[in-house]
């Protein structure tokens, strides 16, 4: 419902696609063939139409869009900041402390002479690596425990069951604050906590999917034909699963952004003299009142950021129809 | 309902342990601590051994554990490590007020502001005002608590110097602390409404497309009507489940702003303590904040039972 404001121009396109059938018709159908598994069904083309139109219904999204093209120019960034900058981003140069904006400095310098631009660009690195490590970590411990407690149920489950509660029974901030207290503040432990925290949730989805899937026809028929268990999960189960996860995975990252530039905030994260945007906030102590450039790009990267991401999930949850509470 | 509630209360008594085996262990068994090499002041050998002494950390993990966990049930958290004359119960009690008052009025200004503005988007549907209104809900809820801190604290504080910039005030003058807090609580409740009026709306617009409110309507009633006797009442049911979890929530997300504007509550006390290792002072705060979070859940699920009489049935079929 989100993005509806921003896309409600193109609502009445003419040429607007007829939404094509979910997957899920497609498989069960399939599966309820006994004769046509295993391999009488084509993924790939089966899945084909249910990808282009979600990309479709995406692409008409005005947030989604510019949360992609700028997640995107993030991505480049991070990649290319040493050529995008004749400055080293922990250089120290004392005849040059707390410029403004000037040509040679387009966001000024800090306190410590350093190029605030380069610091952004640099800055981008911690962030998109906590999003995007936290997130496939996650997925690879979070999607195998919550298919393995849905399918197999019982003690197992109870267990999963237990972890995930105790795991909710905080904000997910707290408890990534605890465990990098213990582990001692560094980026490697921040991005572990995350993955400690963050697997959670991937492990939620996945256990509630494999429950509603577990019960259907076609699985049943697929274990009345003796396929083994791990195949059913793989071909039957994990396909059903990929635009819930795809969506887990993107609303993820706004979540690692916020972790990231907040944890840094609060001295908890990456360590000086490597930048960070949220540790550019707390660095710049009580300069910032004088000096507002300081904080203005910093803290307008973060916002940024975190609006692309959410954008991106948001379109994603839209454009794959996945319900946001399973 | 009694059976319900005790059931819950097994289930928290359950998580809340499981919590504190975890955060215990691991503190214990990861190495490393205040006493390490790189603290601010080193220690010696025999200091360390001293230290580890006074507040048991030579015992076995497990009966430190026992010991703690005895201790806890009364909600006694031992001493801090860093002001070793105080009690961690005793450093709770003093800082809560701060953050509860802080968060407490955040929420509540997320929820007063965010209602009325889920309640406007959903009673103009599909148009500009209903753009406007998810827009901004959409841009609120992205923008981090500690950045608009900033933002606000460099418009109304250094530029327009109408409210301070931190600290608390004089806490016997409450003309001084609400000037205080003000710039606070804006910072951290504004970017909360965000999440509220999606909630609200969404809420409001199922009430609204009900078949109730459609015979409302054809009875003849003025719309006003429908919409505070039948829409807001209905709508109210999953508003307050999702709101009132906002409170305890507010409080313990409390820490950034706190940190922002160097507030004395349990959120910095949190931070600091994390960044000491002060581990008595952070597991009892962890379990304290877990504590009051389950029992606001279970509270909101018993109110859900009493507003709602269809959940009390389906419950006891069950």
């Amino acid at each position: 419902m989100t993005g509806e404001a921003l896309r409600a121009t193109s609502a009445n396109d003419p040429q607007q696609p007829t939404p094509p059938d979910p997957p899920a018709a497609d498989l069960a159908e399939a599966a309820s063939q006994p004769f046509a598994l295993p391999e009488g069904y084509d993924a790939e083309t089966k899945y084909a139409s249910f990808w282009v139109g979600a990309w479709r219904r995406f692409r008409r999204n005005r947030l989604a869009m510019f949360g992609l093209v700028f997640a995107s120019l993030i991505v480049l960034i991070a990649i290319f900041a040493p050529v995008l900058t004749p400055y080293d981003y922990d250089k120290i140069d004392m005849m040059n402390t707390l410029q403004g904006p000037t040509a040679a400095h387009p966001f000024g310098t800090d306190e410590l002479g350093r190029d605030i631009l380069t610091r952004i660009f640099y800055g981008a690195r911690p962030m998109l690596l906590v999003g995007i490590l936290t997130g496939v970590l996650g997925l690879a411990i979070g999607v195998p425990i919550g298919v393995l407690a849905g399918y197999l149920g019982g003690i197992f489950d109870w267990l999963v069951t237990r972890l995930i509660d105790m795991f909710s029974a905080l904000p997910w901030y707290l408890i990534v604050l605890y465990l990098v207290m213990v582990l001692s503040p560094s980026l490697e432990n921040l991005i572990l906590a995350m993955v400690i925290t963050g697997w959670v949730g991937s492990c939620r989805l996945m256990r509630g999917l494999t429950f509603s899937i577990r019960e259907q026809d076609y699985i049943e028929a697929a274990r009345a034909l003796g396929i083994p268990r791990w195949r059913v999960i793989v071909f039957h189960v994990l396909p059903q699963a990929a635009p819930l996860l795809l969506w887990g995975f993107a609303s993820g990252i706004p979540t690692a952004v916020f972790a990231e530039a907040g944890l840094s905030f609060l001295g908890m994260g990456v360590r000086p003299p490597r930048p960070s945007w949220g540790r550019m906030l707390s660095d710049s102590g009580y300069y910032w009142q004088i000096w507002p450039h300081m904080i203005i790009f910093p803290a307008a990267m973060i916002t940024l950021s975190v609006l692309a991401f959410q954008g991106i999930a948001d379109g994603l949850r839209k454009a794959l129809d996945v319900s946001e509470n399973i | 309902m009694i059976a319900y509630t005790l059931k819950r209360l097994g289930g928290i008594a359950m998580t809340l342990l499981l919590l504190s085996i975890f955060t215990f262990t691991l503190s214990r068994v990861v190495p490393g601590g205040p006493w390490m090499k790189g603290a601010e002041i080193p220690l010696s050998d025999a200091q360390v051994a001293a230290f580890k002494a006074k507040y048991g950390l030579d015992q076995p993990v497990w009966r430190q554990y026992l010991t703690w966990l005895g201790n806890a049930l009364t909600l006694d958290f031992g001493y801090t490590f860093t002001e070793p004359e105080r009690t961690v119960t005793e450093l709770i009690r003093s800082a809560l007020p701060f953050s509860a008052l802080v968060g407490g009025l955040a929420a509540l200004l997320a929820i007063s502001l965010g209602i009325v503005l889920g309640v406007i988007a959903a009673a103009n549907q599909d148009t500009w005002i209903d753009n406007i209104v998810t827009s901004y809900a959409v841009f609120m809820s992205t923008i981090p608590s500690f950045v608009l801190g900033f933002v606000l604290v460099y418009f109304f504080s250094v530029k327009l110097r109408w409210f301070p910039a931190g600290s608390w005030g004089d806490p016997n003058d409450w003309r001084d602390v609400a000037h205080h807090i003000a710039l606070p609580v804006i910072a951290f409740g504004v970017p909360a409404t965000g999440g509220v009026a999606r909630w609200t709306r969404q809420c409001v617009a199922e009430a609204m497309a009900s078949d109730y409110v459609r015979t409302a309507y054809s009875k003849g009633l003025r719309a006003s009507g429908v919409m505070s006797r039948h829409v807001l009442r209905n709508a109210l049911i999953p508003m307050i489940t999702n709101f009132l979890p906002l409170f305890p929530g507010m409080m313990t997300g409390s820490l950034f702003i706190e940190q922002v504007f160097g507030l004395p509550g349990l959120g910095r006390y949190f931070v600091v303590s994390s960044t000491n290792r002060d581990y008595p002072l952070v597991l009892g705060i962890t379990i304290f904040w877990a504590l009051l979070i389950a029992l606001t859940y279970l509270v909101t699920d018993i109110l859900y039972g009493i507003i709602d009489p269809r959940v009390r049935i389906t419950e006891q079929r069950r």
